[in-house]
């Protein structure tokens, strides 16, 4: 579909889309929501088993469906529950960061972060920030087809 | 003059003495159209026909593209698979193709016999075809094309048309790194003009630009892509058997229509699938019908597997792939 979005500016609220590893971001999310840590709601968490398993297609499909930022997340480099599925997903999406900027797209709009299964308020932190990033930057019309004239 | 029938006779001579052995099931070469100064691909089945294998600067296309099609190839029912090597002709850009495929056990190195041309240049076949426009029409039947130390003069029935060397010769040439063919089994002439090293002048301009004009750059060129997948057709690299954009279930990734949203998303991923695999041979460009700078994200993410990770394609067959290994050592400085 390419039609233009007509955003309501006062009440427009950025969606956020979040690839979380099951075994440390995930469980981290979970640690900052048993805390009562307050953090902002626009998240919308898909969990998959490894930060690996996310392949940059996933993270374009999401732009194009309408996302205004994306997030993946996974364990530290060197816990990984798989032993090395971290250092593959950090090759990936660390290209695929760099074409997003060269196409135009802003960087900041896709960002990669490692939050481990004890770091409930680090998770909290870093929702906090990233959204308030993608607020700034507003709804993402480039890839949804929403500028198209 | 450059004279290339020294290096036509010995290409010739190999793929006679390959036939007549029975050593290759057939060699894919080049020959001269008909009335035209441009090659075109030819596949020879017998010693006979050698003659018609030429070389020149208008020897244009990358041919391993047909090396990946008989490897597909499946023998008929009952019969016995014929698994003789084929002989192929290369320039350098194309060898390093086959390094690739190699490495990513496309074509088993004992199944190809290379003859590699240290190469020169290759011609623009746009930038031929305005030259040609300066010649009448009525005697544009019988063009060549010599060349020149400075420039390429193309020959016409009644006069020539002089045409300086850097207006013709494709962009790949002009930032090429390797002129001598990385892998052959018997490698011909003997070009020896310096290199440059390559240090992606041509990306500068974009790198310049704010995200907001690369945008607009990139929105419009690709709104002129009609999807007709020439790019993904021509590319040697593009082998898989069901495209991730014809799968339909269970899910389809983009939708068959042709507007900015499917495009977009088509340019991106198909450069992603092919970073740290793509040699740059030029092909995707070269027939483009739209004009579309598809080279640009190639080598965009050519220079950046090259800064980031150290990974260049297409030199050594021992070396990496990119994400198919990692080091631990990886820049990660963007990461919370």
């Amino acid at each position: 579909m390419t039609d233009k979005k007509t955003i309501n500016n006062d009440t427009w609220e950025p969606k956020i889309i979040g690839f979380l590893c099951n075994w440390c971001s995930y469980s981290g999310a979970d640690l900052a929501g048993t805390s009562r840590l307050q953090y902002p709601t626009n998240l919308r968490i898909i969990r998959v088993m490894c930060s690996s398993r996310v392949n940059p297609q996933f993270v374009l499909k999401a732009f194009q469906e309408g996302a205004d930022g994306v997030l993946v997340s996974g364990c530290h480099p060197g816990d990984c529950h798989y032993i090395e599925g971290n250092y593959y997903a950090r090759r990936k999406l660390t290209l695929l960061s760099d074409l997003l900027e060269h196409m135009g797209v802003d960087k900041k709009r896709f960002q990669m972060s490692w939050v481990s299964a004890a770091e409930g308020p680090k998770f909290a932190e870093v929702i906090e920030k990233f959204t308030t990033q993608v607020r700034k930057l507003g709804p993402q019309q480039k890839l949804s087809g929403g500028d198209n004239e | 003059m450059i004279d290339y029938s020294d290096i036509e006779k010995k290409i010739r001579e190999q793929a006679r003495q390959w036939l007549k052995n029975g050593e290759v099931k057939y060699v894919i070469g080049y020959e001269k159209e008909k009335h035209s100064p441009l090659s075109r691909p030819v596949f020879i089945y017998n010693a006979d026909d050698v003659d018609k294998l030429v070389y020149g600067p208008t020897c244009v296309d990358n041919l391993t593209r047909y090396l990946v099609d008989e490897m597909k190839k499946k023998p008929k029912k009952g019969e016995e698979p014929d698994n003789r090597p084929v002989g192929i002709v290369v320039k350098s850009c194309d060898s390093k193709t086959i390094v690739e495929l190699i490495k990513e056990s496309i074509v088993p190195r004992e199944r190809v016999k290379i003859i590699g041309v240290i190469s020169s240049n290759t011609v623009n076949p746009t930038k031929l075809e305005e030259a040609m426009q300066q010649i009448p029409i009525d005697k544009r039947n019988d063009m060549t094309l010599k060349e020149d130390k400075n420039e390429f003069i193309l020959k016409y029935n009644g006069g020539e048309v002089k045409i300086p060397r850097d207006d013709l010769i494709a962009d790949k040439c002009k930032v090429c790194v390797v002129h001598n063919p990385v892998i052959s089994d018997l490698k011909v002439g003997d070009f020896t003009e310096p290199l440059k090293p390559d240090d992606f002048e041509d990306l500068k301009e974009l790198e310049e630009m704010t995200p907001e004009e690369r945008w607009a750059f990139w929105k419009q060129q690709i709104s002129r892509c009609i999807r007709c997948y020439a790019c993904r057709e021509s590319c040697p690299l593009c082998y898989c058997e069901e495209c991730v954009f014809e799968r339909a279930k269970p899910y389809h990734w983009i939708e068959k229509s042709v507007n900015q949203r499917e495009n977009m998303f088509y340019h991106m991923v198909r450069g992603m699938h092919l970073a740290g695999r793509c040699v740059d041979c030029g092909e995707c460009e070269r027939t483009c019908p739209m004009g579309i700078p598809i080279r640009k994200i190639n080598r965009f993410l050519l220079k950046r597997s090259k800064e980031r990770f150290g990974i260049f394609p297409g030199i050594n067959v021992e070396d990496k792939s990119m994400f198919g290994t990692y080091d631990v050592g990886d820049p990660e400085e963007e990461i919370w």
